[in-house]
């Protein structure tokens, strides 16, 4: 990174890395210990728990795969993640620069009751939604989880780009209707661009929430063809629950593609909350 | 991240657009997810959808916890509602039958001779498959809600027998645990596995009428023989019968548990037999025994806890005509000689007779056959709140968490917070 | 206008209307099969009564304080450990950050795993070492089932808070911390006079998003004990559901998540009251 890198490390500083090493291994462990035990058979991981496989079973893989359905989960996932994380980012955004650059009554008003979504705690509305979804006849379809998916992130999602567009000055915008541009040309050609890496930090945030979700999924979604991950996840191994090796093979291959994901973007996730900065 | 999502959006809906809409598609809904039965299945279907080409059969299956909890509902309400969907019979059925989900299926049943295919025993009034004399519910197998699984290599080391009396059974669990073995394991983790049992033991403890009215709700359940019965269970705790992690354990893993010699005995209902080719290991062999008597004087010594299980046609069915052609095929002699095969008990008559049943099936078949008398699930024939509750109090006695006295208290105090139900 | 508009829609057909039809619901006796009946205040005044409700709120309370601890202090201690441009921190942030990427599900699964009582990798451990009596249950004893999700709870989420303290730590001016040098301040000493104040109002967003998420608490139970044993980890929201889907009684669970929203709304408020008066927040 940065120069001072290599300068030696003084006394204070060993201990610092040293500690924050050792914590972080503790807690980084059990993932790295799903992972590898993916690749055992059975008895291995009963006999050597900690050890690594002394044979890489990549059947494990297939098996699980095979035996799980787990293409299937996956496709729902990505499908109901992406538009749900689109969807919502989307409108936020739209939300956020009416909030900050636009004037219009009741702006305050709608602001406050979307904030009402931060306080409520989704179990709340889990049942009413899910006769609304029925009468909806939305049930067993994809967008009873895409839609409240959606619905559910707005108001945090809202709340942190309102705060970013917040911290920046309108002056953009303004040069830009000075310059004739209607109000649709500058949120596209000016605001989206200058908060795109805000938005970054929300598709990333919206994403670990939205593919990881399990109330609604279990409740709204019952067939097993439109089923996402995690509830399929949480079947299998109820119903597989002694056989470790193909629930472990199960488990890599449903979090390990998103802890790449995640190591890639890491940087835009921790440059995009400095500056919304909660606060 | 644009380029990637529209394609995958076609795709998916692509998807969506094949699954749906066939001019002649039978909606089955039912919990048979795999094992066994659901082979069976899948080739019947196969074979009817071979002998009947304009119809398509598309089944919608789910777990079994899910169906019964959230799985059915859904689908009962939403906007393509199942033709035929699975249900058990008694309080089910009744439930489907008032709120109107249920085709009323008389003049089918009176034609060809179907409603006299099946054995007599289904259309009696305690057999939950008709509500007013009309019958809602096609009987597809009967259930032994119940059972004691054991393994037959541990019994065999220990030089035990089936016991014929509950002290025995009791005597036996002492000796099991005292050799460090586990001797029943329960995955008691939604509380209707051990709640099932002690509905049967409380039902062969408790006089029939002081029984059924408390699981209605008009009197208590803290009587001196609701006591004596989850005493039972306290008596087995004591010589410590049961797994330590009953309560954290599911019903899934507690049978791969007992497959896996993880422990000696498993109670749980005739669905185990269809699970086995998933779950055992080579060469793995065990044997199942009713529960013992307990009261050789009571009517019910010598009950099994049992139901029926079948399907239902859905009032407002696209294609009742294609649905009842399919039912009618699916419980033919021929159709339920491979179901039976499949670990099944089948409801029709002389298919038992005629179809090559594994030595479980037949055995459960024998016990069911020389039972003094079927007792129902709670679940199935009381208000499903009330056998809930039951359940827990059972789990709080076996696993010592509660005298049995205090368990019946706590009951009847949740019954009465809850109101008629 | 126009650009609040879907967002807006969005939000009241799926946030704003269900709740509202909450409120007609939890006044109803309805099994979910039949039509709803009236009931009047009756389905509250039995979920006042209903000793595993009252209760859940007890554990629930009790897992949001502990969630205080592993997660929200957890999560800015190391915050400022992490703090560090030298080489290997950014990695160790991201490994930090890695278990909040899992799913609740795969968390839940993966700890229950090391947790089962005849298999998992913590007795068996303890097994090998010759310490098999101190094997346990570990989630089917009241005693140990809450501690052990909030520990994985912990786990799971302190991650979250660390890169929200970090982001906003790297917003303090560096000259804070060489005065404070000059003047001799140690390490603790600038954590406390410059630090912590300056991160006050992160905190404060922090314990907000931990009590409302807390009260949100559902999948880690629901994968992880589901309640048991005996309704020792049993939150509102795994109650709740029981009641609604697997008992049939939508309109009692609907009564109960009214409490609930009630409850957690006038917590977070009197919050948001309490902290507004020593510093001006946003909301």
């Amino acid at each position: 990174m940065s120069r001072a890198t290599e300068r030696p490390r003084s006394a204070a500083e060993w201990l610092q890395f040293g500690s924050a090493g050792v914590i972080v291994l503790v807690m980084f462990y059990p993932a790295i210990w799903m992972v590898y035990s993916a690749f055992k058979s059975n008895r291995e991981i009963f006999r050597t728990p900690f050890a690594l496989p002394s044979e890489w079973k990549w059947g494990n893989l297939i098996e699980a795969w095979n035996v799980g359905g787990l293409g299937t989960l996956y496709l729902n996932s990505v499908f109901v993640t992406v538009m749900a994380v689109s969807m919502c980012v989307l409108f936020a955004t739209g939300a956020a620069f009416a909030f900050t650059r636009l004037e219009f009554p009741g702006r305050t008003l709608m602001y406050r009751v979307l904030l009402v979504g931060l306080l409520l705690p989704p179990p709340s509305v889990a049942i009413a939604l899910f006769t609304q979804l029925r009468d909806m006849h939305l049930l067993n379809t994809h967008w009873a989880l895409i839609l409240p998916g959606a619905a559910w992130q707005l108001a945090f999602t809202t709340f942190l780009m309102r705060s970013y567009f917040l911290s920046i000055r309108p002056d953009m915008e303004e040069a830009a209707r000075l310059d004739g541009a209607n109000t649709w040309e500058i949120f596209w050609h000016v605001s989206v661009p200058m908060v795109w890496p805000a938005m970054l930090t929300m598709i990333v945030l919206n994403t670990i929430a939205v593919w990881n979700e399990l109330l609604f999924a279990l409740l709204f979604v019952t067939d097993d063809a439109q089923r996402t991950l995690p509830v399929g996840l949480v079947r299998f191994s109820g119903y597989h629950s002694t056989n470790y090796s193909l629930v472990f093979a199960a488990l890599a291959i449903t979090t390990v593609p998103i802890l790449i994901l995640y190591f890639i973007l890491q940087r835009h996730v921790i440059a995009g909350l400095t500056a919304t900065a909660m606060d | 991240m644009q380029a990637l999502k529209f394609p995958l959006a076609v795709s998916a809906v692509a998807i969506l657009m094949c699954t749906t809409a066939l001019a002649q598609e039978v909606r089955f809904t039912h919990s048979i997810t795999g094992g066994a039965s659901r082979v069976a299945l899948d080739a019947i279907i196969a074979d009817f959808e071979a002998a009947n080409p304009g119809i398509t059969i598309n089944q919608i299956v789910f777990d079994d916890d899910q169906y019964s909890n959230q799985g059915l509902i859904t689908q009962l309400k939403s906007n393509e509602v199942p033709d035929i969907f699975f249900e058990w019979a008694g309080y089910p059925v009744q439930r489907d039958v008032e709120a109107g989900y249920a085709y009323d299926l008389t003049e089918a049943m009176a034609t060809d001779g179907w409603k006299e295919s099946f054995s007599d025993a289904v259309w009696t009034d305690g057999a939950g498959t008709m509500v007013d004399g009309k019958p809602y519910l096609v009987p597809l197998s009967l259930d032994l809600t119940n059972t004691i699984w054991y393994n037959k290599k541990i019994f065999a080391e220990y030089n035990l027998t089936p016991p014929a009396t509950w002290d025995e059974f009791v005597a036996l669990n002492k000796t099991l645990a005292e050799a460090g073995e586990t001797p029943i394991v329960e995955g008691n983790n939604e509380f209707w596995p051990l709640g099932n049992w002690a509905g049967h033991i409380a039902a062969m403890v408790v006089p029939p009428d002081a029984y059924i009215a408390a699981f209605k709700q008009e009197a208590p359940f803290n009587t001196p023989e609701f006591e004596k019965a989850l005493n039972l269970l306290v008596g087995l705790h004591e010589v410590g019968a049961f797994n330590k992690d009953m309560q954290a354990l599911g019903a899934d893993p507690a049978m791969a548990t007992f497959f896996q010699e993880g422990a000696v005995m498993h109670p749980i209902g005739s669905w185990l037999v269809s699970e086995t080719a998933n779950l055992a290991e080579e060469g793995f062999e065990y044997g199942q025994f009713n529960t013992p008597p307990i009261d050789p004087a009571h009517p019910l010594a010598n009950s099994v806890i049992g139901t029926i299980t079948g399907l239902v046609v859905h009032k407002d069915a696209q294609q009742p005509a294609e649905a009842i052609k399919f039912l009618k095929f699916l419980t033919s002699e021929a159709s339920q000689v491979k179901w039976a095969e499949s670990g099944q008990m089948s409801p029709v008559q002389g298919v038992s007779e005629k179809a090559k049943l594994d030595e479980q099936t037949q055995a459960m078949l024998a016990l069911m056959s020389n039972a003094s008398g079927i007792v129902p699930p709670p679940d199935n024939k009381y208000p499903v709140p009330v056998a809930e509750a039951f359940y827990q109090a059972a789990a709080y006695a076996a696993s010592g968490e509660k005298s049995a006295k205090d368990a019946l208290v706590w009951l009847d105090e949740t019954l009465a917070a809850m109101g008629k139900q | 206008m126009l650009f609040a508009a879907p967002a807006m829609l969005l939000f009241a057909t799926f946030v704003l209307l269900p709740l509202g039809a909450s409120v007609y619901y939890a006044f109803t006796y309805w099994d979910g099969f039949s039509a709803p009946r009236w009931a009047g205040f009756a389905n509250f005044a039995r979920a006042l009564t209903d000793p595993t409700f009252l209760m859940s709120f007890v554990h629930v309370v009790l897992y949001i304080l502990a969630t205080l601890v592993f997660e929200v202090s957890f999560g800015l201690f190391m915050a400022v450990l992490l703090n560090s441009d030298r080489r290997g921190f950014s990695l160790m942030r991201g490994m930090f950050f890695a278990p909040v990427v899992l799913s609740m599900s795969a968390a839940g699964v993966l700890w229950k795993f090391v947790l089962d009582y005849r298999t998992g990798l913590l007795n068996s451990t303890l097994r090998s070492v010759g310490l098999g009596d101190w094997a346990q249950p570990w989630l089917a004893q009241p005693e140990t089932a809450l501690l052990f999700i909030c520990i994985v709870s912990g786990w799971k989420y302190a991650g979250f808070y660390m890169v929200i303290f970090f982001a906003a730590l790297r917003r303090i001016p560096r000259n804070l911390y060489e005065a404070a040098k000059l003047d001799g301040a140690n390490g603790t000493q600038q954590f406390f006079a410059i630090t912590l104040p300056m991160l006050k109002q992160n905190v404060i967003v922090c314990i907000l998003l931990a009590v409302t998420g807390g009260f949100a608490g559902f999948d880690l139970f629901f994968t992880m004990t589901n309640g048991q044993p005996f309704g020792a980890t049993e939150v509102p929201a795994t109650w709740i559901i029981k009641q609604a889907f697997d008992q049939n009684q939508i309109g009692y669970g609907v009564a109960l998540t009214v409490v609930l929203t009630v409850v957690v709304s006038v917590i977070s408020i009197a919050y948001l009251k309490i902290s507004e008066r020593g510093h001006v927040t946003r909301y």
